[in-house]
């Protein structure tokens, strides 16, 4: 079993306009295992995509105090390959598009970078793996074959991170926004492949904005999000709640001074 | 004060001519030439500075390449050659017999005199455009003459690998002739390549490309000189009316070196692509020096170069676009673009467009930058290591051109020559 731990988290951003450094994350502290699902829902802007991004250590995302630890060791020095390589994962809201390079091959060049240099994947059992998960995710060779994310789609994009995802297997997946832009057939086929993952060895963190994803991937714990801190924490029952109340609500229950950006 | 080159070296030039039993009007181009060069300049390209590398001042033209051996990759019709020596060659029956002529130079000149006297240096690089062709044309020491006669089109590779020895002291003068009549297809791949570093030693390489009206070529170039070669080459083509030369070009050289590139767009309707791609490494210069230009009506041409610098080198892209006064409903359009991955690297990406007519289209980019910090991201978030990241991020940069080449083993070959490189200038 392995474990992720958010402890305190303070996130800023540095705005690249003004130059200013923003707090974003206000002390967020989170902890899940392998064999479980977590949801975090919160209102635009409020910080659930730095949380993704600070996790799996992207540069700009400029942790201030508060720690990260994969299994107890802290992960705040590591680079962001090497946090892939001990079984983070980050399906992004906007996927890079790299021309020139193909998904087929940099599917191999993620999976053999955890492997030793002389026991690199055999391409014949490589292409059998990838036609069972092509097919969960009803994919095509032909996707695979294109240069990774060019000219994709949105939802074509967000099928693609999964099917990284069901390639790489990694011990932790954090989706951020998998269900945005998919509508109801698509988001089915997305959910297929993250429930064909659910296992002992598998945890995974799914960042949303609407509780209708989680009707399909039903999560053992749901967080709330708001203002750069996880506000509230519950079963499923607190997704339902929030689709019945929505964010003002909840914010108005808690009694916190919070300002929602979709609110007139 | 220096002897001039005439009175250094017109003795070796005639004797050479005369050992090759070359024709007396062909011995007379290489003397006038060689009393011709004392008069002309080098050639100049903007941001390109190579005066101190003396490429003006050759050594020894008349030895003989060492090398009797060398594994080339081969296709149905290839030639291999060490400079002076061919080493093998082949030709398909079924062109051989259709009047396809693939030839060594010096044969070429005794055999088909009228076809050399007529593009030999007289259409498209000219002898005395500078110095560096005038010297070229005095101490040619080797290449090949390619014809495809009219209506012929030729629809496998021909190949041509051509070995620079660096064993021994010894200049390599290569001269390329391809001759495409109307009507005609050709797809045409050549290799440069040192072997040996024993030596350091000049090349002064002219490549010469005729399009017939109405004809239409894939030409592809892989250039690796190694680091002991200090190099001039020049590769242009010319184009009659209605035909097309694509250009594809991967310049992988280790030394320091000149590429002057380009077509001429001479016919009506006529259409070029130039694409290069390049990767300098350590502390070597390459200046790569792309010109079109549009003489005839309805002419399109386009400049894609797309380069990579590492470690302590320069790169340099000049991009020409010249439109001639008449050449009307013309287009010019180039894009050069520099990564740099090191900060001693030095790069310059320069557009230069001279346009003479009203009625024309033209447009230019260039841009000298970084590796793309989210596709870094995106791929190491993968798991994939900096340095992996950073070739499959280039490789994507540099595919552009890479998939312009027709032959899937010739991409392959220049994929591995990319990653050679880099790996070499990571390190
Ligand atoms: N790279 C960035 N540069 C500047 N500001 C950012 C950046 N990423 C996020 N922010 C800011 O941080 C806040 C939270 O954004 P984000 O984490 O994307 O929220 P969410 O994913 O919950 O919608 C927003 O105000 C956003 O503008
Ligand atoms: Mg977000």
């Amino acid at each position: 079993m392995s474990t992720l731990e958010v402890k305190d988290l303070h996130v800023s951003v540095t705005d690249e306009e003004n130059g200013e450094g923003q707090e974003i994350l206000k002390g967020v502290n989170l902890k899940m295992s392998t064999g479980e699902i977590h949801a975090i829902m919160g209102p635009n802007g409020t910080g659930k995509s730095t949380l993704s991004q600070a996790i799996m250590g992207n540069s700009k995302y400029k942790v201030t105090s508060g720690d990260i630890l994969l299994d107890g060791e802290s992960i705040l020095d590591w680079p962001v390959d090497k946090r892939a390589r001990a079984g983070l994962f980050l399906a992004m809201q906007y996927p890079a598009e790299i021309p020139g390079v193909t998904n087929i091959e940099f599917m191999r060049a993620a999976i053999n970078a955890r492997r030793e240099k002389d026991d690199q994947i055999p391409v014949r059992q490589f292409i059998k793996k990838l036609d069972e998960k092509q097919a969960i995710l009803d994919m095509t060779d032909e996707m695979s074959g294109r240069y990774l994310n060019e000219g994709f789609s949105g939802g074509e994009k967000k099928r693609n991170e999964i099917l990284q995802l069901l390639m790489i297997e990694p011990s932790f997946a954090i989706l951020d926004e998998i269900d945005s832009g998919l509508d109801i057939d698509a988001l089915k086929v997305v959910s297929r492949g993250v429930n064909s993952m659910r296992g002992d060895n598998f945890g995974s963190l799914i960042i949303t904005h609407y509780q209708r994803l989680l009707n399909y991937i039903v999560p053992d714990q749901v967080h709330i999000m708001m203002g750069g801190r996880i506000v509230q924490s519950g079963g499923p029952d607190l997704a339902k709640k929030l689709e019945d109340e929505g964010y003002a609500g909840i914010r108005d229950d808690l009694n916190l001074d919070v300002k929602l950006t979709d609110e007139i | 004060m220096r002897p001039s080159l005439k009175d250094k070296y017109m003795d070796d030039v005639v004797q050479f001519s005369q050992q090759n039993n070359e024709p007396k009007w062909f011995t007379k181009f290489r003397t006038d030439n060689l009393t011709s060069s004392s008069d002309l300049s080098l050639p100049t390209y903007e941001k390109i500075n190579y005066r101190s590398w003396r490429l003006d001042r050759p050594s020894d033209f008349t030895a003989t390449s060492s090398i009797s051996d060398f594994k080339a990759a081969q296709s149905e019709s290839y030639i291999i050659q060490t400079g002076d020596k061919t080493l093998d060659s082949r030709l398909e029956q079924s062109l051989a017999d259709q009047g396809v002529i693939l030839t060594d130079i010096f044969t070429a000149i005794k055999k088909y005199p009228e076809l050399i006297q007529k593009y030999y240096m007289t259409k498209v690089v000219k002898s005395n455009e500078n110095r560096l062709t005038a010297i070229h044309a005095a101490m040619m020491n080797g290449g090949i003459f390619l014809y495809i006669p009219t209506g012929v089109k030729v629809t496998d590779s021909i190949q041509a690998t051509f070995i620079q020895d660096n064993h021994i002291k010894r200049d390599f003068n290569q001269h390329v002739l391809i001759v495409a009549e109307d009507n005609t297809e050709l797809t045409y791949l050549e290799n440069f390549i040192s072997d040996g570093d024993a030596e350091e030693n000049k090349a002064n390489i002219v490549v010469e490309v005729v399009a017939g009206n109405d004809s239409h070529i894939h030409f592809s170039a892989l250039d690796q000189m190694n680091a002991k070669t200090t190099s001039y080459l020049s590769r242009r083509g010319i184009t009659g009316n209605n035909s097309r030369i694509d250009w594809a070009i991967g310049f992988m050289n280790d030394g320091d070196i000149i590429g002057d590139f380009g077509t001429d767009l001479i016919g009506e309707g006529s259409h070029t692509e130039a694409k290069v791609v390049a990767i300098t490494t350590g502390d070597q210069v390459q200046g790569i020096d792309t010109k079109v230009t549009n003489y005839g009506r309805h002419t399109i041409g386009h400049i894609l170069q797309h380069g990579v610098i590492l470690e302590s080198s320069t790169l340099t892209f000049n991009g020409v676009g010249h439109i001639v006064k008449g050449a009307r409903g013309s287009d010019a359009q180039q894009e050069s673009r520099v990564l740099m991955l090191s900060r001693k690297a030095r790069g310059d990406a320069n557009p230069i467009l001279l346009i003479d007519e009203n009625d024309v289209t033209a447009g230019h980019a260039a841009s000298v930058g970084r590796v793309n910090a989210e596709q870094m991201y995106y791929l190491m978030s993968r798991g994939i290591d900096e340095k992996t990241a950073q070739r499959l991020v280039i490789r994507g940069f540099l595919s552009s051109v890479i998939t312009e080449i027709p032959e899937e083993e010739v991409r392959d070959r220049l994929t591995q020559m990319i990653e050679r490189k880099l790996i070499n200038g990571q390190q």
